[in-house]
């Protein structure tokens, strides 16, 4: 039942067709609700006692470095659906988001070595968050580069199923394993890995912000999916006729 | 299974003899990058050795597949053999025992020749043996991925997937340096190998069917 | 909870020296949205005029 459900609502004609229903609601919504988030931010929230102005810059990038694993999770939750179900969709969903996710850890990698200027005096520590988001940002160019490198779109697609799920299991160990590192080479003065705790005045323009910039990505993942669904079922008829 | 696949590499003598020697170059280039003094020898050793161990194992996975698929064979085994990761396992196993043992008895040679500590050289030698098979079987997923697309494909999507051993190698020098503790960083790669030694060839045997549907 | 935080509109974008710090990354940020959104729609548009040309 459950594979009759998936395979009915998963289709990709359905898919296309909710996909242009729905998407300008969640695009504008999300876009005012960014905006807003980011003026309230920058320009409405008080001076960071230890930090300074830079401090804003967590309006930014906190969204984009929160987005980057969560990306990861989407490709490796669809690659199981597709290896398991054989939903078509969830392989094109894969690499829909593979260039989105490389895009968000390069807006995380970039803020936070600006972000480090000023706060730490160096764009760059081998701190633990930021080396595993390195290797994450690495692991997003080697995904896409797989899956371009196959013009058998089905072949490309297991392959890509299978690298995926791989570097899922492997992400957390990543994760531990380079925190361990880290600690015992960096001095405590400097650490990403304590949470601050954090003034509602500035958690509520950041809460804003992340739900905006989520709402852009998946309106950027819809638009992703939409072209690969174009791309790779143009010779059905239904395309023509949706076209 | 076995056999058949030992005399298959050994009469491959490029395919196994390469990487040995790869590494024994860079172990012998490192010497004439640095100043030829023994305390500065000793200072970034161990990382030419670790990833010196890691590009060796890269280059000697490099052709596991390719020529089997190239000529057919790959297919014929997987059509005839409804335990095809179990020879995905023989096969590493080949590898290990022709290229990643003498490189890891390698490791130990250099490391008592530099540092000339025999304990210390000696705890390097189980890291280096069971990184040693790790790698191999990494490297093998990524082959595997990138069957007939050439290896750096497939050293640019698995050695992120590398850098954690890495990691516990160093760990594990320091461990062994400080004299604390060094079993456990021991027990802890023996723990990833005996996960990485059944999940791998499972995944690898799904990944090459996908190559030849 | 909604004062302006600056004095002067010069000192919201200066603000205090971080200022070219923060707006590189609202300018980077901005720009890589934007060039995803404008690369997809174009992508799109390409491949709608593709289909919807007569064979």
């Amino acid at each position: 039942m459950i594979k009759k459900f998936i395979h009915q609502f998963a289709s990709p004609k359905t898919y296309l067709y909710q996909v242009s229903r729905f998407y300008k609601y969640i695009f504008y919504f999300s876009l005012v609700i960014y905006i807003l988030s980011i003026i309230w931010g920058l320009f409405f929230t008080p001076e960071d006692f230890v930090q300074g102005n830079s401090y804003r810059i967590i309006y930014l990038h906190v969204p984009a470095s929160f987005l980057s694993q969560t990306l990861y999770l989407a490709m490796a939750i669809s690659s199981i659906t597709y290896l398991i179900w054989r939903v078509k969709l969830a392989a094109y969903l894969i690499i829909a988001i593979a260039p989105i996710g490389a895009m968000t850890t390069f807006i995380a990698l970039i803020s936070g070595s600006i972000w480090g200027i000023p706060t730490w005096g160096t764009w760059w520590q081998w701190d633990a968050r930021i080396t595993s988001t390195l290797i994450l940002f690495i692991m997003y160019l080697g995904l896409i580069s797989l899956h371009n490198s196959f013009s058998n779109h089905e072949k490309a697609d297991k392959l890509l199923s299978w690298l995926v799920i791989v570097g899922a299991v492997n992400i957390p160990i990543i994760k531990k394993s380079v925190d361990w590192w880290s600690t015992l080479h960096q001095s405590a003065s400097i650490t990403l890995t304590d949470k601050p705790s954090i003034d509602p005045v500035m958690l509520y323009p950041l809460m804003g912000s992340i739900i905006g910039f989520f709402g852009l990505v998946i309106c950027l993942v819809l638009l992703s999916s939409k072209y690969q669904i174009l791309h790779r079922e143009k010779n059905k008829s239904w395309v023509k006729d949706y076209v | 299974m076995f056999k058949l696949e030992f005399l298959k590499l050994r009469k491959k003598t490029r395919s196994w003899l390469g990487p040995i020697l790869v590494f024994w170059l860079i172990m012998l280039a490192y010497p004439l990058t640095v100043e030829f003094l023994q305390d500065k020898l000793e200072i970034g050793f161990f990382s030419v050795l670790w990833i010196a161990l890691l590009i060796s194992m890269m280059l000697a996975t490099e052709d596991i597949f390719s020529e089997d698929y190239n000529d057919g064979s790959l297919e014929q085994t997987l059509i005839k053999n409804p335990t095809f990761s179990i020879i995905i396992v023989t096969k590493i196993f080949t590898y290990w025992l022709l290229i990643g043992l003498p490189i890891s008895i390698l490791s130990f040679v250099f490391s008592l020749g530099t540092t000339e500590n025999l304990s210390l050289s000696l705890s390097i030698l189980p890291l280096a043996i069971i990184s040693s098979y790790i790698f191999l079987n990494l490297f093998v997923l990524g082959n595997a991925l990138s069957l007939n697309k050439g290896s750096v494909l497939g050293a640019l999507v698995t050695m992120p997937l590398a850098l954690p051993v890495l990691i516990v190698l160093g760990k594990g020098l320091i461990a062994i340096q400080l004299d604390i503790n060094y079993q456990s960083f021991i027990f802890l790669l023996l723990g990833s190998l005996s996960i990485i030694i059944v999940a791998i060839p499972i995944v690898v045997s799904y990944v090459i069917k996908a190559h030849l549907e | 909870m909604f004062n302006f935080a600056f004095n002067s509109f010069y000192e919201a974008i200066y603000m205090n020296g971080h200022g070219l710090y923060v707006w590189s990354v609202v300018i980077l940020v901005f720009i890589s949205l934007l060039g995803f959104f404008i690369g997809f729609t174009v992508k799109i548009k390409k491949i709608k005029d593709k289909l919807n040309e007569p064979n």
